[in-house]
């Protein structure tokens, strides 16, 4: 067993990966006949490709299954296949007869709809109802100020419209 | 077009009816392909109704996805890149394979795990499942790519040009991640080879 195990653990290094290539068959030409040459000298690496032949095939020995198995798993995937084309055939039916224009006019409403939601769905835009400065509001004294700068802007506003009524009244005399 | 005509056709002609309308034809690929399809999930899975689960759905997502194969890799190719995919999904959601003796099924369907031989002596069954324990728990500890390849090449048998396509990488790297599976196999098989 130790004899064994330091073959193993000794195998050359430089030829490790082209071992295992070599063991599958999957090396070049060039390499393999490499491979051959060295492990005709190297009883190590001779070793442990008989130990590659020994251990790989083993780890995949495959099960056998009988073949109700296969059968059952047939049937079972064809069923599974069926249903899948039913829906997908249920699914282009209900869309084929309007596939063509189905995508356009559906973007078409939404972009429609969208637009119409903005304009007048949210159309109607309360005024916003002119605010009374707080500090005038806490003092009545500054409100009334407030007032009858109102009214006095009014009355020369009534005096302006005054006064330039009896001018034109004055030019139609002259 | 009969069905034994049908059967000689190449994958590629197949998928071909697929894409332009014949669905039915799929279930030939099916036949052809299940068995691969299933001892790759089962090699992930170590159970037999989960890897039936996992390889039709693969199967479904294939035909589904039948309109995207653009032939530029041999529609097995792609395939099993289906089944791989579904297979890394599978072990990234379960995190850990709990094993399955797969003797045991209930309706006897399955032979015992290849390493097992039942015709041998006592001393050899336990020395094979020792053995069969020691590749579960390497295979296990093993990370994801070069468990895919080891699994890809020493079980299904797929060239290094296929399964660098399967796992979209290069050659180059497959090669790395077999000899580095290997090694770690017979570094963890030393004393039984």
């Amino acid at each position: 067993m130790n004899e064994r195990t330091c073959t193993l653990e000794n195998a050359c290094k430089e030829f490790e990966a082209d071992l295992v290539l070599y063991y599958y068959g999957d090396d070049s030409e060039a390499d393999h006949l490499r491979v051959e040459r060295h492990c005709r000298e190297c009883s190590r690496c001779r070793g442990f490709l008989e130990d590659l032949r020994k251990l790989l095939p083993q780890i995949a020995t495959p099960q056998e299954l009988p073949a109700t198995f296969w059968d059952r798993y047939y049937s079972e995937m064809i069923e599974k296949l069926a249903l899948q084309r039913e829906q997908g055939s249920w699914w282009r039916n209900f869309f084929s007869p309007v596939r063509a224009w189905a995508l356009p006019a559906f973007g078409t409403a939404v972009v429609a709809a969208l637009a119409l939601f903005l304009v007048f769905g949210r159309g109607e835009h309360k005024p916003v109802p002119s605010q009374i400065p707080q500090e005038v509001l806490t003092d009545a004294n500054s409100l009334e100020f407030f007032n009858s700068m109102d009214l006095l802007e009014s009355l020369g506003t009534l005096e302006k419209t005054e006064g330039s009524r009896s001018g034109l009244k004055g030019l139609t005399h002259t | 077009m009969n069905q034994t005509s049908l059967q000689d056709l190449r994958d590629e002609e197949l998928v071909a009816l697929c894409q332009s309308g014949q669905g039915e034809v799929f279930e030939i690929l099916v036949r052809r392909y299940m068995e691969k399809a299933f001892r790759i999930a089962l090699d992930f899975t170590h159970n037999t109704e989960e890897a039936k689960d996992l390889s039709q759905d693969a199967f479904l997502r294939a035909f589904s996805r039948i309109k995207q194969f653009d032939g530029r890799s041999s529609f097995y190719t792609w395939f099993y890149r289906l089944v791989v995919n579904l297979c890394l999904d599978y072990t990234r959601r379960r995190g850990r394979v709990v094993w399955e003796r797969l003797e045991n099924e209930a309706d006897g369907a399955v032979a015992p795990a290849g390493l097992t031989d039942v015709s041998s002596g006592p001393d050899q069954e336990a020395m094979a499942g020792e053995t069969k324990r020691r590749v579960d728990l390497t295979l296990e500890a093993m990370p994801k790519k070069q468990k895919t390849a080891f699994l890809l090449r020493n079980h299904q048998g797929l060239s290094i040009s296929d399964i660098a396509k399967v796992m979209k990488t290069t050659e180059g790297t497959v090669r790395v991640y077999l000899h580095r599976a290997v090694a770690a196999l017979r570094q963890s098989l030393v004393e039984f080879v």
